[in-house]
């Protein structure tokens, strides 16, 4: 699969789980924007995010991301996870392709456990070749890890600067991705962002046809964890009906005991709640 | 003796002429209701609930009234007034007088509410309720007095109901009411065939509203309102998704067309889902936003049209 450009945000929100994607960008400042752009829309679709960079390249990256939401509360909840090349890849390298692999699987088990629908990793990878031992070594490592992630439905984007590469090699490490990670930057309508205490979810902006099912998947995942949750929806400025039915169903099916919290709930949410009639026991409107 | 409740309910009108017919006939048909235990809702101008009122004294407690200037805002929301009412007791037979100040609607609401008329016949089946609709003969035209002979299966003279000859059958009155009327050359037409297209319209709709002088308000329903039967065209329907806005005899008009689908039911979202449903409100909540809906079909796709009265 290969992502255009004019339809990016949409296709980056709802990427399809276990995509691989590549970045080759001939300076840092765009490679800074393809990160900001992939991991911003993978937060905001409810996904955990894991970015493998340097420190400046984190303080970075939560700047640009804080135009669009409030990445020191992805921090601070663990939505948004960082790492540097060697805390992610061991010290002196990995052992083997295959210990690489078993840390990628832990990590995709742990962001369920923690209440997110996916993973999705952001990776600068200039310095890998070294960790590894050669180019031929990451091309290697790429090819295993595009089956690899699609078994673990986990997303990546690959992020290389073509200043530091060899002719040709571009174009090899390219064919070891499904496409192109965008540069643009269009903000999503909404975001859904993880909350600890109360656990539950932020939600901000619209929710339609568009998005509702990204929503959805992150309340469910949230309620897999612990099914009392609430659902801060004090910067909707949009829902259809459509999305408030289904979270009423996802309230009715939580277990005994198990309760779905609105908090916050704007003049548009009320309307639609009033107007459908929808209501149930395990589904508390604060007023 | 079988209770009261199982009866088959009715739908009859009432055509008055002046007050002292109207409280007599409208307030014998509570009582007849009352005395057998029944409950009794009245949906009127306030003019027509004090007649009631007065015409019943110390019984007329036991009446819930529902100023209609609220029961009808909008028209459709009637039903929903009705449902709840219902609702709170199923097992209770209810009589119900429902009429609403038919001088204030434009064309487009009064093609609605012949829709409404009608479907009622086929709604409230099954339900434990006597539907009266009193029609003003002193201030009502000929073709809004048609409603009355149109849509009610028994008029009622005199304080007894007689078959109506001119009833029509529901199905086929809704469907000579579900023509196809073309978006006109000057319109404002988004092609909207994306999911990510349906907040561009919401966009659109604001700043056209908002710039041709829409209560904010007004502007808030409508948006949720396109949303809905948008979501329905991109669902169910086929490409390509149009939506058109124009305006038209003191309306403004949201136009969602779409390449067709299955055949629309002429019942669809008349009424809310029975049970909770993860879908199926999106007509439903249109018809409690706003004016009036046109839903239709022909060759040229699916049809909906969604209309909010202009200012002033």
């Amino acid at each position: 699969m290969i992502l255009g450009a004019h339809r990016a945000s949409a296709d980056l929100g709802s990427l399809e789980p276990g995509t691989h994607l590549c970045a080759l960008e001939p300076d840092a400042a765009r490679l800074d924007r393809v990160a900001a752009t992939f991991v911003g829309q993978g937060l905001a679709a409810g996904d955990q995010l894991l970015y493998v960079a340097s420190e400046d390249q984190v303080d970075g990256l939560v700047r640009s991301l804080s135009r669009h939401l409030d990445a020191g509360q992805a921090l601070a909840t663990g939505q948004l996870l960082t790492s540097s090349l060697e805390g992610a890849y061991g010290p002196s390298g990995p052992v083997d392709l295959d210990a690489v692999a078993d840390g990628f699987r832990l990590a995709a088990h742990q962001a369920q456990k923690c209440g997110f629908p996916g993973l999705r990793v952001a990776a600068r990878m200039d310095d890998l070749a070294g960790l590894l031992g050669s180019m031929d070594e990451v091309v290697a490592w790429e090819r295993k890890a595009t089956d690899l992630q699609r078994d673990l439905q986990v997303s990546s984007v690959c992020l290389y600067d073509t200043h530091l590469l060899e002719a040709g090699q571009g174009a090899t490490l390219a064919r070891e991705h499904d496409g192109m990670a965008p540069d643009i930057d269009v903000a999503p309508i909404a975001t859904f962002l993880a909350v600890d205490d109360p656990w539950g979810v932020q939600v901000r902006g619209e929710v339609d046809v568009s998005n509702r099912h990204l929503l959805h998947r992150l309340v469910l995942s949230r309620a897999a964890v612990t099914p009392r949750l609430r659902l801060d929806l004090e910067g909707v400025t949009f829902a259809d009906a459509c999305t408030i039915a289904r979270l009423r169903s996802i309230a009715a099916a939580l277990p005994e005991g198990g309760q779905l919290v609105l908090a916050r709930v704007p003049a548009v949410v009320r309307r639609v709640l009033e107007l459908t009639g929808l209501g149930h026991p395990q589904l508390r409107v604060e007023p | 003796m079988r209770p009261t409740s199982c009866a088959a309910p009715t739908h009859t009108s009432l055509v008055y002429d002046g007050d002292r017919a109207y409280a007599t006939e409208a307030g014998g048909f509570l009582r007849a209701g009352l005395e057998q235990g029944q409950r009794a809702l009245v949906m009127a101008p306030p003019s027509r609930m004090e007649l009631v009122a007065a015409e019943l004294g110390a019984d007329a407690d036991a009446v819930v009234f529902v100023d209609e200037a609220v029961a009808y805002e909008p028209q459709w929301n009637a039903y929903r007034v009705l449902l709840d009412h219902l609702a709170t007791t199923p097992d209770v037979r209810t009589r119900v007088v429902a009429e609403q100040v038919l001088a204030r609607r434009g064309p487009a609401e009064l093609v609605d509410y012949r829709r409404l008329e009608s479907a009622a016949n086929v709604v409230f089946a099954g339900r434990a309720v006597d539907l009266l609709c009193p029609y003003d003969a002193g201030a009502l035209s000929d073709g809004l007095l048609d409603i009355a002979l149109r849509a009610h299966d028994g008029l009622q003279l005199r304080g007894s109901v007689v078959p109506n000859a001119d009833f029509r059958d529901p199905f086929e009155e809704l469907a000579s009411l579900a023509a196809v009327v073309p978006p006109p050359a000057d319109a404002t037409t988004l092609d909207c065939s994306d999911e990510s297209d349906v907040a561009l319209v919401r966009r659109t709709v604001r700043a056209l509203g908002s710039r041709d002088g829409l209560d904010q308000g007004v502007v808030d329903d409508l948006e949720v309102a396109v949303s809905e039967v948008l979501t329905n065209a991109l669902l169910h329907g086929s490409p390509p998704t149009l939506v058109h806005l124009y305006e038209e005899a003191e309306m403004w008009v949201c136009h969602v067309q779409d390449g067709g689908g299955l055949p629309v039911d002429p019942l669809a979202g008349v009424v809310p889902p029975i049970e909770p449903s993860d879908h199926g409100y999106g007509l439903w909540l249109a018809r409690q936003l706003v004016a009036a809906v046109d839903v239709g079909s022909d060759l040229t796709g699916t049809h909906v049209r969604l209309h909010v009265r202009m200012p002033g």
